[in-house]
């Protein structure tokens, strides 16, 4: 594996998931902090700096949100979310105290895996300041402010270029309806969900080989949309 | 609701009263006025039987009020010469006063014995919920334990493909329950109304994308067919609830048709309407069944261990019924099946012009 061996945080209360989980990521390369409660894993985060922390939803001791939120105050450092299908909003809740992703319980060791990766990436991504969006036949140069399509300049409006922006900034990863709406028309306007709708129409019709089957900007249903890069 | 009840009792007490008052004068030349007394009595009896309590006494004192300033002499005054009507009087009340008491409590123990009908269906459904869960968790559980058992005290005594073979039962039977349990968890959350619904601007095809992507696997087998026109309007629901009944449809659509065959999915707007429509072109629907398949617990006859619980449908119908939308089953020419449900179109929400776009350079 060409990546560094990375330190994993793992926030979880419920020994038989720490341990399969243990054992799995372990077996990809990863190196494991364990914490078996929330507080635990605040104070862990601080002490361990990981690369990386896995925290579930359904902590006894204090709300898996309440972690990201203290992680948040001091560490960009990405933050996948376990979460149950009740937990529905919370998984909402932790997408605005910062989390860059999620995978649904009972999810298999793929998944997360998976989402590791792309995580871990994004933050060597982010270090590196990487200012170029690669699609499939698209390219969008953030610096420059220009997007081209087969080599022809396709024309993105202010607006346009904002949404590319602040979902490229979070490649990869999950970034929130209220997230994106705030950055990209203002606090004014957090509610007003039927803007991205009809953006992310537009920018699929400009940017996707086939705008009804996208592979790039894609829509986390009820939560907010992903940028894809080009695998 | 009750207010507005309470005022119809009174407008019918007055009505009542009014009626009899007329009926009274009609016959006043020829019959006695013991006579007239027993149609207001039988105007305070019809309004007693009808309404509640306070109407009958308004209906009583009216009829008394009427018949002794128009009928009692010396007319034209509410003073009584002849003490006897006073017994008229009090007894009107009397049988105001028991008749509605007889009528509340008829209607208390109608209520009481509705309650207990629904406790009756809650309990049957509870008992066939129970059921249900241990029949269809057993088989996957066994294989879970069985399978599971094998590789932890044998495994080392196992070749690899036979590990690797077991771990997948476990994988897969233990992600069939999970999934099982889920529906039975989401019915439970539905019928205990305990199910927020979340409604946010959503465009159609989205929800579609969302169904066709967690389902791809389970689709895998069938030719699906995908028709969504990209002129679709946004509707105003619960995007991650709608996709469930959209995956709902999809999966019973693979789950009882044969392999190889064709599975369709239409989106279409008709009217203030837009309609979500699965079809398939295997097993076809007796026409009885069309209206059971919604129902909950409902299971083809004809079906070889393949059905899950028998919530698909009924979640789907209860969800889309929450967003105000219809869901039904139709039989089609040729044996296909039609599993469609219309969501209500609410008008767009206005959308800024972005000011016009400076060419960047």
């Amino acid at each position: 594996m060409a990546e560094p061996r990375a330190t994993l945080l793992l926030v979880e209360d419920e020994p038989e998931i720490r341990q399969f989980l243990r054992a799995s990521l372990s077996s990809e390369g990863y190196r494991i902090v364990e914490s078996a409660s929330g507080r635990r894993g605040s104070i862990d985060a601080a002490t361990h700096k990981p690369d990386l922390a896995i925290v579930d939803l359904g902590l006894p001791d204090m709300d898996g949100v309440a972690v990201i939120r203290q992680i948040r105050t001091w560490s960009p450092m990405p933050v996948i979310v376990l979460s149950a299908r009740v937990h529905e909003r919370g998984k909402i809740e932790a997408f605005e105290a910062g989390a860059d992703d999620y995978v649904t319980k009972p999810f298999g060791i793929g998944e997360l895996v998976a989402r590791i990766r792309v995580a871990l990436r994004h933050s060597v991504r982010v270090r590196s300041g990487e200012q170029l969006v690669v699609l499939d036949d698209a390219c969008i140069d953030l610096e420059r402010r220009r997007a081209h399509r087969h080599g022809v300049e396709v024309h993105l409006t202010p607006i346009e270029f904002r949404l590319v922006a602040t979902l490229a900034k979070h490649m990869g990863l999950v970034v929130a309806h209220r997230q994106l709406l705030r950055e990209v028309w203002g606090p004014t306007h957090e509610d007003d969900t039927h803007y991205l709708r009809i953006y992310m129409k537009q920018l699929r019709e400009k940017l996707e080989v086939d705008p009804a089957k996208p592979r790039h900007f894609l829509t986390e249903l009820g939560v907010g949309y992903r940028l894809e890069p080009k695998e | 609701m009750v207010g507005r009840g309470v005022w119809k009792g009174y407008a019918w007490a007055a009505a009542v009263a009014a009626a009899c008052t007329v009926a009274g004068l009609g016959m006043r030349p020829r019959f006695d006025l013991v006579n007239v007394a027993m149609v207001y009595m039988l105007g305070v009896v019809v309004v007693a039987l009808r309404h509640d309590r306070g109407a009958a006494i308004v209906t009583a004192t009216l009829c008394v009020a009427a018949f002794d300033y128009l009928f009692v002499p010396p007319s034209g005054t509410f003073t009584v010469d002849d003490v006897q009507y006073l017994l008229t009087f009090a007894i009107m009340v009397v049988v105001a006063l028991v008749i509605s008491r007889l009528v509340e409590s008829a209607r208390r123990q109608a209520r009481v014995q509705a309650e207990l009908a629904i406790e009756a269906e809650t309990e049957r459904i509870r008992s066939a919920l129970l059921a249900s869960i241990s029949h269809d968790l057993r088989t996957p559980l066994a294989v879970v334990v069985g399978a599971s058992s094998s590789l932890a005290e044998a495994g080392e005594r196992l070749g690899p493909d036979e590990r690797r073979a077991l771990a997948r039962s476990v994988y897969e039977q233990s992600r069939d329950v999970a999934e099982r349990v889920a529906k039975i968890l989401q019915m439970t959350r539905l019928e205990a109304g305990g199910l927020k619904v979340d409604r946010d601007w959503s465009a159609p095809s989205d929800i579609v994308n969302a169904a066709l992507a967690r389902l791809r696997e389970r689709m895998a087998s069938h030719r699906l067919i995908v028709d969504v026109p990209d002129d679709l309007p946004l509707i105003r629901v619960d995007a991650a609830l709608i996709e469930q009944a959209l995956g709902n449809l999809l999966e019973n659509a693979a789950k009882h048709t044969p392999a190889g065959t064709v599975v369709m999915l239409k989106v279409h707007r008709q009217g203030g309407e837009l309609q979500f429509s699965v079809e398939d072109y295997g097993g076809g629907l007796a026409p009885t069944e069309v209206e059971q398949v919604f129902e909950k617990f409902y299971r083809a006859k004809a079906e070889g261990g393949a059905g899950g619980v028998g919530l698909g449908l009924a979640i789907c119908r209860a969800i889309v019924g929450l967003h105000g939308g219809r869901a039904w089953a139709e039989r089609l020419s040729g044996g296909a099946t039609a599993f469609r449900f219309v969501l209500p179109v609410d008008e767009a929400p206005r959308m800024p012009d972005e000011a016009p776009a400076a060419p960047d350079g």
